[in-house]
């Protein structure tokens, strides 16, 4: 016998059911975050304008599928209409051997001066909503 | 209408990070080891399942969470090897995620000790950029996908603990460099352990299980 697990889709808008991309997974907590973020302002905002998101290199993210992905999942939400900023980090590392330290170009993790593969990757993994810019009544 | 910019640094793998915490914990608390296969369509990773199952024989027990887009084609494999099994499918989405894996790792029959494999979806991308609470992700890739695809998907390459080269029986047939292949895993990864596997041969089956067995927690 076999027991068989099927995704509930139930947090999920008819309009994302069964569209295959990891943005679209990622973006789905980038809008329930800055629904929740707006939301919890006091005043409330009249609206929200644009949310920034830092994205480390690291994560195999396409900003156009991205930006695709928050367009459909804001639609019928407080935020719709608002717009999404990525904010890339580069890679960078620090030698476990020679004690270099800089940037790194995927796809080799080597040590930009002895070659050696034995280095610590210290940037690159950040994911996170970093700003929300709001529209505000002018008069408060 | 003014504007203002409100800074809020809130972390966005929260959700599932939270889902594979809580997973780490269970296998913690039932001594289980908990890996994450993640290869390509194809590539072997249900018949190197198999063939692991059947190498261990008393060593060790194995379960199984299989996961899929759609069909239960190879949870019903699995399960003709009379081990506990389920399989999740994603309606559509190409990987999995820590919340569905801690749900059905709760549901399934797993003893004290034993090993819990998850075959990911078919995707070199995806499955990656996920946690779902494993011990150790291990990326295969059968030979006759091209010798450059740690370069291509270096994420995977990055973040497995193991690297398996599958269908090496078929290497008669290809042009599939393997010094090159490794090379290429070395400057992605340069401490990751790879097999050179064949399912059909049985050639480097013991050795992959004595690195499995080796990762138990």
């Amino acid at each position: 016998m076999i027991f068989f697990n099927r995704c509930s889709t139930g947090s999920r808008s008819s309009a994302t059911k069964g569209i295959a991309m990891h943005e679209f997974s990622i973006c789905e907590g980038i809008v329930k975050a800055a629904v929740e973020e707006v939301e919890k302002m006091t005043p409330r905002p009249k609206a929200l304008r644009l949310a920034r998101v830092v994205v480390g290199r690291l994560h195999a993210i396409v900003p156009d599928n991205m930006e695709m992905a928050y367009e459909v999942l804001t639609r019928d939400t407080p935020i719709a209409g608002s717009k999404l900023e990525l904010e890339f980090v580069p890679i960078a590392a620090k030698c476990k051997v020679c004690g270099w330290e800089g940037s790194i170009e995927p796809p080799v993790f080597l040590c930009g001066s002895c070659l050696s593969g034995d280095i610590e990757v210290v940037t690159g993994r950040e994911l996170y909503l970093a700003n929300l810019e709001v529209e505000v009544d002018g008069n408060e | 209408m003014a504007t203002s910019n409100v800074r809020v640094y809130r972390d966005l793998m929260g959700e599932n990070e939270k889902w594979a915490a809580q997973t780490r914990e269970f296998l913690g608390a039932k001594k289980l080891t908990m890996l994450n296969l993640i290869g390509s369509p194809g590539s072997g990773k249900t018949t190197l399942l198999e063939c692991l199952v059947q190498e261990a024989g008393d060593r060790v027990r194995f379960s199984v969470l299989e996961g899929d887009v759609e069909t239960t084609h190879d949870a019903e494999r699995i399960a003709r090897l009379d081990i506990p099994v389920s399989q999740l499918l994603t309606n559509g989405a190409c990987h999995l995620e820590a919340k569905l894996v801690h749900y059905a790792l709760k549901d399934l029959a797993t003893s004290e000790g034993s090993v819990v494999v998850v075959e990911n979806v078919g995707n070199l991308v995806c499955p990656a950029e996920f946690d779902i609470g494993e011990h150790a992700k291990i990326a295969v890739l059968s030979v006759t996908e091209g010798e450059d695809k740690p370069l291509k998907y270096p994420l995977l390459f990055r973040e497995c603990k193991a690297v398996v080269l599958s269908k090496t029986d078929l290497l008669p047939h290809l042009r599939f460099d393997i010094a090159q292949c490794r090379d290429y895993v070395r400057q992605v990864n340069a401490s990751v352990p790879v097999f050179e596997v064949s399912a059909m041969s049985g050639a480097g089956v013991r050795e992959l299980l004595n690195w499995v067995l080796s990762v138990r927690a």
